[in-house]
């Protein structure tokens, strides 16, 4: 386990900010923090980040207390990093502020160039490298900080609003690299976010605080907001936007629904991946796409395949070796109607 | 009779008069000493109240700004009591030297430096204290990041002590005693030539430290000037 979290709180002065009762968080799993202004997200984030000690109760990270006996704490924060919702920047150059977790962990030269112009141009920054930061604008700045905290090759990316003051045309770009960082660098990413279409999109789990205290914990990979477009006894159709439909079993959604926005998670458990000949069966529908990631989970094999939108399968490794997909293949998904649950917010 | 003063000061400035250069030297000497070691000592131990949160941080804090209205003659009093023949350190033998004025200095200048450490300090953004702990620095490294945030400020800080070392009189008199080519410097020296009623060598003191005020100045716009375009 990463981190595991019991009975903690945190209290500044007389205000009690977090209260969490349990919360246990796996590695490789990208989390989503939802919640209000005042929620407690960024001092939860502080918290994950062991840059703040609890009031009380229990964090261990890696099954070690950062700050119990033996002063593990520098070692197990060298393996953290916070990206700050308003970042700030040393002044300097652009290079200077990407090195600077490199330098602390006294990084050859030649290996620290390499990892500043491979981060740099993660995020389209290269150009910037020998400028001064005095200048940048707010989106460049916050680009610049998310390529410092990745040139550290982290174990765990903290974000804290990755896209707030971020223009759209940028927010798409650090949300890809979050994607990207946890698919290739299998970095674990916890996130807080006031969009649920975020946290829908990356992450696998969301976290939704009220007043310090999680009210909510839930799967959401494979967790869609989508608009109805037909449905009927052959299919039903859902738009998830106006360039994207794709096919639901039918029977999905009873009522006339045309145009209405429905909310739908799909049972990662109950899919098939086969050769995109594969006829649909009575009840099930195909989708074709295009397998993006392969990893293995305990007993189970995750695959991820884009058909215009990721989805997530889990199979048992016999089924896993039936259809033997390879990342890059072409692949037919049959979704039975019974892997679709409608849900009611 | 100003004016002929101060046409005979400027010819003395421009001859290099070797009693002139002397007297400037010498201050030189003590000011820069001694502003170096309150340097030593005011930095870190601005650092340390700022940064840091104990019991009796307050009541430091008052007795630093208190210090920073402390007269001079208290200063040379109460170092000329310690390093007299009967005082503590009178063996060490200190009186009328030139380390008695830089000790002396030293007690004036020390609450200048930490107390403007600290306004410097403070004023540094908290988020670059948690950045650098989150990039991985340990203490040491964080400090050097909020001290090298704060240099503009803490530059200030150093000017405006040796600003205060190089014009004061009390304690280079008390400590000093005005010893030609030894322990006179430029304001010891002006007030001796005002009791003796000869302006010239004052007034030449008077424009060489004026001088000297000015360039700091110019020095430290300069620096302001580069420093807050690196800020961000």
């Amino acid at each position: 386990m990463l981190y595991e979290l019991t009975d903690l709180t945190k209290q500044f002065k007389d205000r009690q900010v977090l209260d969490i009762d349990a919360l246990c968080l796996k590695r490789k799993k990208v989390y989503a923090l939802i919640g209000p202004n005042g929620a407690g997200k960024t001092t939860l984030l502080n918290q994950l980040a062991l840059l703040e000690k609890p009031t009380s109760g229990s964090l261990t990270f890696l099954g070690r207390d950062p700050w119990g006996v033996g002063n593990s704490l520098l070692e197990l924060r060298r393996k953290v990093v916070l990206v700050d919702q308003s970042p700030i920047l040393f002044s300097g150059t652009v290079r200077k502020n990407v090195e600077y977790g490199l330098q602390v962990r006294r990084i050859p030269k030649d290996e620290r160039d390499r990892r500043v112009a491979h981060c740099l141009h993660l995020v389209g920054m290269d150009d910037f490298i020998n400028q001064d930061v005095h200048g940048l604008s707010g989106g460049e700045v916050k680009r610049v900080a998310l390529a410092r905290a990745l040139a550290i090759e982290p174990e765990v990316l903290l974000c804290d609003e990755p896209t707030a003051n971020v223009d759209e045309k940028h927010q798409e770009v650090i949300l890809r690299i979050i994607e990207e960082v946890n698919q290739n660098q299998r970095t674990t990413i916890i996130f807080s976010t006031h969009f649920l279409s975020q946290s829908r999109r990356l992450a696998d789990q969301t976290i939704i605080l009220r007043n310090g205290r999680i009210s909510s914990y839930r799967e959401t990979k494979n967790s869609f907001m989508a608009r109805v477009v037909e449905s009927d006894s052959v299919q039903t159709v859902v738009s998830l936007s106006d360039s994207y439909q794709f096919s639901l079993p039918p029977g999905v959604i009873t009522r006339d629904d045309r145009d209405e926005i429905v909310h739908f998670q799909i049972d990662p458990n109950e899919l098939a991946i086969g050769d995109v000949s594969m006829v649909p069966e009575q009840g099930k529908t195909i989708n074709h796409g295009v397998v993006k990631r392969i990893a293995s989970e305990q007993d189970r094999v995750r695959i991820t395949v884009d058909i215009g939108i990721s989805i997530d399968v889990l199979l048992d490794n016999t089924s896993y070796r039936a259809s033997s997909p390879l990342v890059g293949d072409r692949v037919a998904l049959a979704i039975p109607s019974g892997a679709v649950t409608l849900k009611e917010d | 009779m100003l004016l002929d003063s101060l046409k005979s000061a400027v010819l003395l400035m421009l001859s290099f008069d070797r009693e002139l250069v002397e007297i400037v030297l010498v201050s030189l000497n003590v000011s820069l000493w001694s502003t170096l070691f309150a340097s030593v000592i005011g930095l870190p131990a601005g650092f340390f109240i700022a940064f840091y949160r104990f019991r009796a941080k307050r009541l430091v804090m008052t007795c630093l700004n208190t210090l920073l209205a402390l007269p001079t003659v208290v200063i040379g009093l109460v170092v000329y009591s310690l390093i007299t023949k009967r005082g503590v350190l009178g063996p060490l033998d200190l009186l009328y030297t030139q380390k008695a004025i830089i000790i002396g200095q030293i007690i004036l200048i020390v609450p200048v430096i930490t107390s403007l450490t600290i306004a410097a300090i403070s004023k540094i953004d908290k988020r670059y204290r948690s950045t650098a702990l989150t990039l991985g620095a340990n203490t040491r490294q964080m400090s050097w990041v909020i001290f090298r945030e704060a240099r503009f400020g803490i530059t200030a800080a150093i000017i405006a002590a040796f600003g205060r070392v190089i014009a004061e009189v009390g304690i280079s008199m008390m400590l000093g005693g005005n010893a030609k080519g030894f322990t006179r410097t430029m304001t010891t020296a002006m007030a001796l030539e005002y009791d003796k009623g000869e302006f010239v060598l004052a007034v030449a003191l008077g424009i060489v430290l004026m001088a000297f005020a000015f360039t700091i100045n110019l020095v430290f716009h300069f620096l302001q000037g580069r420093l807050n375009s690196d800020a961000v």
